[in-house]
């Protein structure tokens, strides 16, 4: 038709919206007889003539005397009252007088009406109604209204809401944990794990092709788990080499340093420990073996600070909160992590570098926190610089060997003289991670962190 | 004139509201030239298109309203000082007690409160304008905050008080939405300064624009609303805290209070409307009523050789769904047959969706239960005395058909909005009876017979009323016809809206100063005669000179000839 009749139309009175249930016309009941008339013709007592336009009057109810309603045809003295009883719902959800009139104009009452009832219009019988709801001022309760067991997945449904184009609709940031997805998490540790022992059983040119398939595979299963948790607006570019670099730092970097400072090097690595450029698999198994356990720390994070926002009365509160959940996320994971390097350790029969591992998980981790919660900047940043600081260690040592550059590899050199060739990756990630946890403290601990994400072409 | 029409999910979209009203009235006033500012609602609105745009589109520019493009650079310390007080200023005027000053009911806090919200309005603009988009800003810890302290402040209407983190979060997500057109691109003298108005095709978001133009630029603001966007709002938020929908109904509240109290003129299309608008408090002397156009030229035979029919039917046509109360209409026809028995019912229309499916099922059934086949003798097949067709069946091609396959067209709704239907019926010189509901009353006026709703033997007494009277009949059909053609037509509507674009124009010309050097203004710098069309100037643009010679373009064109390229677009 024309398309514009439609534009004002007046919700329909079994719209969603509104509590039209009961009132829907016609109630779709016995599909014979008038049950259906009759049902609707109850609850409308006050059907009385209007101002008919051609001298037709309302007919007189005489011989349907099935059709004459159950209640009296005037409502008492107080039509308004038996008014407000059938459009209780909304006259006790309205939070203005115009909420109500719309509702009323949306079940048909018009101005005619309002008549009967002694307004002049539909808007002061809203009025009238609104005044007269019994509002008790006690503020609810939080748990009246609020289950605590279910009250993330509820509130979430309720706050993202349906398209309405009104207000706005998003997909909730936190996906269900489904046994599928946990048990995709726990895929690049056993792929690293398979690829460890294929490297044990296997020598020469297949040990090669073992360990670059392995690697390939583990690192398509990371992919593959992460995108589940794509950060709004796609995650931040860089970040998947700087994160490479850094665990291609752990398995191969601390062997490197040796022999570098050894004057080396001059083999490619092996794949074993005591070659000629050892390489450390345990921190790389440990790290891949951790990659479940950190997802379901950042799900139990998302799904517990959800609920606290959803409990929480104020943002102070929410903050507080949140400030323990995030240090106790952070030490269940970094407990965890360092159990699977001390396994790992005992798997491969290999001494295991404590602190370098800790240090790159807790970074990791924390990246994939808070890149999870939309903030991407500041984890490519703080991966860059921890990337940028080994290999600015080992470019130094290589630059120390040139004529007259001997004092660029000082500090690497007393660095790793003192503490071991394990200091260099320990302070760069131990750094990287104490920024991100200053960072995650600030910013993760605000509600608007946790708010649903804009949608995104 | 440079008109700039403002849409919200509408015009230049092919699945938009009011899309066709726009393209009609574009169309119609060829002799002005249009900007056409849209913004969108959905990801897949914009990937359906664009209907055919005419010549007189000089320019569309388009912007989503669901996502924001950027979120913007991150405000350095005294851009953020600026927006915590501009963003704190909304929020207080929010959550400031809302019962007592009502639009409406204007009062001096009100007054000042308006102020408030228009300036904190303003502020953002500006700030958005100077420094950047601020759709970042808006969804900020910031925001919350200053919406908590807000909320927590004495004085604060009593939801507002009970609000809760997920409640502000929600709140602050809505505006964020809702302020979007505040950081669009579209404020500067090649957009919106260059505009002699603003036409608004809504009320809400799509005219937010041109209370900026108007703020920066002095463009004057026509606002056409044939829907209340607030009434709009109150009835689909319905599932949400009452926190949130308290607040967000204030934001909206003030926001069409301030549109209604910039804008030069206010059109509706009935009384509905109207009532609406000058509760949420438009000024009477801006309010007018430009009747919704329907294209006339299809009913033109219908109309003027009215009686081929069965003078025993009644006709029902529409869209099927509960609202339309077809079974208070089939429990009139049981009364109608006790005065008539030979009367038949015709209902012509299809259901839209699942619920309207069942709706018609039910109403099958039960027109199966109360009427029997009948035949015309002992040995005659019988015939069933209710059809339920659609348009598009053989034997009715077109709406036309469906008017005329009856003597009396009957609706029997119980809530309606503009009803489109009855003026097609009137058009077609069709005897109605209706309900009263909606603006029925105001669109058949005196030339048909209006019924209370819910009331089947009303319906039944005056359709009956009509049947018997086949002269009657056809006085009241000439007569609605008459009303149709001089009330409903899109030229009608067409040439409202010029009388009100030339009744703006000289009532609220924009003022441009252009300066000299030395800075003063320069007297006569800006006349309108200024600006002159593109496509007026010159037959080196093929499209115009392939239309119509170059020197008849200032003459208004011929509604003829738009009107059959609408029925072409659509």
């Amino acid at each position: 038709m024309s398309g514009l009749g439609e534009l004002d139309r007046p919700g329909t009175p079994g719209h969603p919206g509104t509590p039209g249930g009961p009132e829907t016309p016609g109630g779709l009941g016995t599909p014979g007889g008038s049950g259906a008339w009759d049902e609707r013709s109850r609850r409308w007592p006050d059907r009385a003539p209007g101002p008919a336009s051609d001298s037709v009057r309302a007919g007189s109810r005489e011989g349907h005397p099935e059709r004459r309603p159950g209640t009296t045809r005037r409502a008492g003295p107080d039509p308004v009252k038996a008014l407000m009883q059938r459009h209780r719902a909304l006259c006790e959800r309205a939070v203005d007088p115009l909420e109500i009139a719309a509702g009323l104009e949306a079940h048909g009452v018009t101005d005619r009406t309002a008549a009967h009832f002694r307004h002049r219009d539909v808007f002061s019988l809203a009025e009238e109604m609104y005044a007269r709801v019994p509002r008790d001022d006690e503020p609810p309760s939080p748990e009246s209204d609020l289950l605590p067991g279910d009250a993330s997945g509820h509130d979430t449904d309720r706050l993202t809401g349906a398209g309405d184009g009104s207000l706005p609709a998003a997909p909730t940031a936190t996906p269900p944990a489904r046994p599928g997805w946990i048990a995709l998490t726990l895929l690049p540790g056993a792929l690293c794990a398979a690829t460890v022992a294929g490297l044990r059983l296997t020598h020469g040119q297949p040990r090669l092709i073992t360990a670059a398939a392995g690697a390939l595979a583990a690192a398509l299963a990371l992919r593959v788990v992460l995108r589940r948790w794509r950060p709004a607006g796609g995650p931040h570019p860089h970040t998947a080499t700087w994160t490479s670099w850094l665990v291609g730092y752990a398995l191969l970097g601390d062997g490197l340093l040796g022999v570098v400072l050894r004057g080396g090097p001059d083999a490619l690595p092996t794949g074993g420990a005591d070659g000629p450029w050892p390489v450390s698999a345990t921190p790389a198994l440990a790290l891949a073996l951790a990659c479940a356990p950190a997802l379901w720390c950042a799900h139990l994070f998302a799904v517990r600070a959800r609920r606290t926002l959803a409990t929480s009365r104020g943002l102070n509160d929410f903050t507080a909160s949140v400030r323990t959940l995030l240090y106790g996320t952070f030490a269940l994971f970094l407990c965890v992590t360092a159990a699977l390097a001390a396994l790992s350790g005992a798997l491969l029969d290999q001494p295991v570098p404590a602190p370098q591992t800790l240090t790159l998980g807790a970074l990791l981790f924390l990246a994939r926190l808070t890149a999870g919660h939309g903030l991407t900047h500041t984890p490519a940043l703080v991966l860059t610089g921890a990337a940028t600081a080994e290999a600015t260690a080992l470019a130094g040592l290589f630059a120390g060997r040139l004529p007259g550059c001997g004092v660029l590899a000082v500090p690497v050199e007393a660095l790793v003289t003192t503490w071991g060739p394990g200091s260099v990756p320990t302070a760069a990630c131990g750094a990287g991670a104490l920024t991100l946890l200053l960072h995650a403290t600030r910013r993760l601990t605000r509600a608007s962190a946790h708010a649903d994400p804009e949608p995104h072409r | 004139m440079r008109i700039g029409l403002l849409t919200e999910g509408g015009y230049p979209y092919l699945s938009g509201d009011a899309g066709l009203w726009c393209d009609r009235l574009v169309r119609g006033l060829g002799q002005h030239e249009f900007d056409v500012y849209a913004l969108s609602r959905s990801e897949d609105q914009e990937d359906e298109g664009w209907v055919p745009l005419p010549p007189q589109v000089s320019r569309v520019r388009t912007a989503p309203l669901w996502t924001a493009r950027d979120a913007g650079p991150a405000y350095g310390r005294r851009a953020r000082r600026r927006f915590t007080e501009y963003y704190g200023e909304l929020a207080d005027v929010l959550c400031a007690s809302g019962t007592g000053d009502l639009p409406g009911h204007p009062g001096e806090t009100s007054a000042s409160e308006a102020d408030r919200f228009a300036n904190a309005l303003h502020g953002l603009a500006g700030l958005a304008r100077d420094e950047g988009p601020l759709a970042g800003a808006l969804r900020s810890e910031t925001a919350v905050r200053a919406l908590e302290r807000a909320c927590r402040a004495p004085g604060a209407q009593r939801p507002a008080r009970e609000a809760r983190v997920p409640d502000l979060l929600a709140v602050v997500a809505h505006l964020a939405r809702a302020l979007r057109p505040l950081s669009l691109d579209w404020y500067d003298d090649a957009g919106l300064g260059a505009v002699d108005l603003c036409h608004a095709a809504s009320g809400g978001s799509a005219a937010l624009p041109g209370l900026l133009a108007r703020h920066f630029f002095g463009v004057p603001l026509l606002l056409t609303e044939y829907g209340v966007r607030l009434r709009t709002h109150y009835l689909t938020a319905t599932e949400y805290s009452p926190s949130i929908r308290a607040l967000v109904a204030a934001f909206h509240g003030r926001l069409t209070a301030e549109i209604y109290r910039r804008a030069a003129v206010i059109t509706h299309g009935n009384a509905h409307a109207r009532r609406w608008q000058e509760r949420c408090g438009a000024d009477r002397a801006k309010l007018r009523t430009v009747h919704p156009g329907m294209d006339a030229a299809p009913f033109t035979e219908a109309g003027e050789y009215p009686d081929r029919t069965a003078p025993d039917t009644l006709v029902w046509v529409g869209t099927v769904e509960p609202a339309k109360d077809l079974v208070s209409l089939l429990h009139a026809l049981t009364e109608i047959r006790k005065e008539e028995p030979w009367t038949r019912l015709r209902i012509i229309g299809s259901p839209r969706d699942p619920e309207g499916a069942e709706y018609l099922a039910h109403c099958r059934a039960l027109a199966a239960h109360l009427f029997p086949d009948d035949a015309d003798g002992p040995y005659a097949p019988g015939r069933d005395p209710v059809s339920f067709e659609a348009i598009g069946d053989p034997g009715l091609p077109f709406a036309r058909d469906a008017y005329t396959a009856g003597a009396l067209v009957v609706l029997s709704s119980v809530v309606e909005g503009f009803p489109a239907g009855l003026v097609e019926a009137m058009l077609c010189a069709r005897a109605t009876v209706c309900t009263d509901v909606g603006a029925v009353v105001e669109a058949v006026g005196g030339t048909g017979l209006v019924v209370p709703p819910r009331n089947p033997r009303a319906l039944a007494e005056a359709c009956v009323a009509l049947l018997r009277d086949p002269g009657r009949r056809a006085r009241l059909g000439a007569a609605a016809r008459a009303r149709a053609l001089e009330l409903f037509t899109v030229e009608q509507n067409v040439t409202a809206f010029h009388g009100i674009y030339q009744e703006i124009h000289s009532r609220t010309p924009v003022r441009r100063v252009v300066p000299y050097d030395a800075g003063e203004p320069r007297p006569f710098a800006a006349p309108a005669e200024t600006h002159v069309p593109d496509r007026w100037t010159a037959g080196a643009r093929p499209r115009a000179a392939r239309s119509r010679p170059g020197w008849a373009t200032d003459a208004p064109p011929r509604p003829a000839a738009a009107l059959s390229a609408v029925e072409g677009a659509r």
